[in-house]
């Protein structure tokens, strides 16, 4: 698994490694997903397209995992994965192009096992070390 | 002694200091008992936190922590700031993502022996009628944008408007269940989307609606005065503002973290992101920020007429027999502007509580009529398996904490430690075993919310207690619980 639990004393931490930027990203959006969905992979899938922007790496995770919380909540659809991350450099941010599968929620074929409230910029200081991009994510439940 | 790296000198038995060092702004203060210091500061990073918060722009007297002190984000759980209202600033992160989490406390005039054979079915019926859980929708007919744009204004208000209660109960509620100039323009289409189907619902974590008993008096004459007395049937809910508040508070971290560069700050946590008051940013959260408390008093006012209503159904009695009526409601996640004593003057200043409870003393004009000559109720409540505590504000709070006391248990274990040690258990026979009936929406809920992830609630209450900061009015036993 490209992430691991972390003790945390009141909420979900995790720390998700990739040996790129869009791989940590989807570890990332993985481990977003697996906190917080238990699901069974039969239902049709459909897909979605983001665009954000940000002025850091930070910020932009935050931003992608933060619409995958939305889509949830709101729009009651899940996010399962995700394949093309595309990032580029603009004048003043970093834009990120996302498509991202998932299913409309239902609740016989998902459970939400935790509410995550919000994807906090908490500790979250993207590295890379001897190629290993990684960075902690703390999930406020 | 040391801690973690940090230096804290022991005050008083229930008073530790940070002394001002690097370029901290104001020393720390921390309220605990010696034999809580161990388990609240050594585990994790609040103590930390404690020194980032005394680096605020304008921070008053002492970076503040409560003793059910515990990890948050910039701040720690139970911490107090104070900034200077003209040169200082509002920090998100001193409020936290559920903006106005509170609890609040209705009495009844039903008497244990009356209700003791008929907890199940009481629990039953409530849980059935107010929706628990995540992303939990659905207590009343979903809202237009234009009527949740009228909860934002209007707090409990607009609960009342529509039959949710009586006018009494919005003058028993802090800031009568509404901040002035709260102007849902300064909110996010996003934020208000995420609110349309979540008035009147519980949510999940840490959330709770209760049925007690009041197990304990330790005051007669203020339990008196709160209309409270041994043995009586009491119903406490704690929620907030729901997706809403929650979108609020991303929102403006964003906004404020763009601006940082504007703004300058040296802040050690990005968490901490902040404005001065008097900046367009800093006015735009505040706004934001009472618009999100306005929807959590709203929303508490809601399911506290629901729970009025199944408890009625359940029993088949009469208003009068029922006897039912709103305590207190307090916040413990809010920003507030108010005047405190600085140096023996009075100053306006922002008040951030995060995971701490306003403690008025008695003659403030900033608490109902009927609990001016004793203080404003303080709800502590703890965990769902050993009880909880009705306080009241006292003049040492307002010159030492800036009117605050604290809001909870705080938690010793992480969710993880927790689902470990429940393993093999079986909580749902535990709990009843000591007369107390559960109604959960998932067992993982229920393992991670266990008595013992949290702190005895007791030693948090006594240090208020013993250092003069809220003094002890009745104890409460968990006899119902539902948990989202």
């Amino acid at each position: 698994m490209p992430y691991k639990l972390i003790d945390h004393t009141a909420d979900i931490a995790v720390e998700v490694t990739g040996n790129s930027i869009s791989s940590l990203f989807i570890a990332a959006s993985e481990a977003w997903r697996d906190t917080i969905l238990e699901f069974e992979n039969t239902l049709m899938e459909s897909s979605k397209k983001f665009i954000f922007n940000s002025v850091s790496m930070e910020g932009l995770l935050v931003d992608f995992l933060s619409e995958l919380n939305f889509q949830l909540y709101t729009k009651k659809w899940c996010f399962i994965s995700c394949k093309n991350l595309l990032f580029q450099k603009t004048e003043l941010n970093i834009q990120l192009d996302a498509e991202v599968f998932g299913q409309c929620f239902n609740s016989i074929n998902h459970k939400i096992k935790e509410e995550i409230k919000a994807v906090t910029f908490h500790q979250m200081k993207i590295e890379e070390i001897n190629g290993l991009f990684m960075t902690k994510i703390i999930f406020d439940v | 002694m040391n801690i973690n790296g940090i230096e804290i000198n022991k005050m008083t038995d229930t008073v530790w200091e940070i002394p001002k060092h690097g370029s901290m702004k104001v020393p720390g203060k921390i309220y605990l008992s010696e034999k809580m210091v161990k388990n609240s500061l050594t585990n994790d990073e609040a103590i930390k936190q404690v020194v980032n918060v005394a680096h605020l722009p304008g921070i008053q007297k002492f970076s503040l922590a409560m003793p059910d002190i515990h990890w948050g984000y910039g701040f720690p759980i139970g911490g107090v700031a104070a900034t200077d209202f003209n040169d200082g600033v509002i920090s998100p992160g001193g409020v936290g993502y559920d903006i106005n989490c509170g609890v609040r406390l209705a009495r009844t005039s039903l008497e244990y022996n009356y209700i003791k054979d008929k907890i199940q079915n009481l629990t039953n019926s409530v849980f059935r009628n107010i929706p628990t859980g995540v992303g939990s929708s659905g207590a009343i007919k979903k809202l237009s944008p234009k009527e949740i744009k009228k909860i934002l204004i209007t707090g409990s208000g607009w609960a009342i408007e529509n039959g949710f209660g009586t006018s009494e109960d919005l003058t028993l509620t802090e800031e009568c269940g509404k901040l002035a100039d709260a102007e849902p323009e300064f909110v996010s289409e996003r934020a208000i989307e995420r609110g349309l189907d979540q008035a009147g619902t519980l949510g999940s974590g840490n959330h709770f609606l209760e049925i007690d008993v009041v197990e304990e008096v330790y005051d007669e004459v203020i339990a008196d005065v709160f209309e409270l007395f041994k043995n009586q049937i009491v119903i406490q809910i704690h929620t907030g503002s729901r997706g809403l508040g929650y979108q609020i508070c991303d929102d403006y971290l964003k906004i404020l973290l763009e601006a940082e560069k504007k703004f300058d700050f040296k802040l050690p946590d990005k968490q901490l992101a902040c404005a001065p008051l008097n900046s367009k940013e800093g006015k735009a959260y505040l706004s934001a920020m009472k618009c999100a408390a306005n929807f959590a008093w709203n929303n508490r006012q809601i399911i506290m007429h629901l729970t009025k209503n199944s408890l009625q159904n359940e029993l088949k009695i009469s208003d009068t027999e029922l006897g039912f009526k709103l305590v207190y409601d307090v916040s413990h996640n809010i920003a507030k502007i108010e005047e405190h004593k600085i140096d023996g003057i009075l100053k306006k200043v922002c008040v951030h509580r995060k995971g701490a409870t306003r403690a008025f003393p008695p003659n403030s004009k900033f608490i109902p009529e009927k609990y001016r000559n004793v203080g404003q109720p303080v709800l502590i409540p703890g965990d769902m398996g050993r009880y909880s505590y009705v306080a009241v504000g006292t003049e040492r709070a307002m010159d030492e904490t800036f009117g605050s006391s604290c809001h909870g248990a705080g938690r010793l274990q992480s969710r993880t430690q927790a689902l470990k040690s429940s393993k093999g258990k079986d909580l749902f026979a535990e709990l009843r075993k000591n007369g107390i009936v559960i109604q959960a929406k998932g067992m993982k809920t229920i393992a991670e919310e266990m008595p013992n992830a949290y702190k005895d609630v007791s030693d948090v209450v006594d240090t208020m207690h013993f250092s003069g900061i809220s003094k002890k009015v009745a104890k409460l036993r968990p006899l119902g619980v539902i948990k989202g």
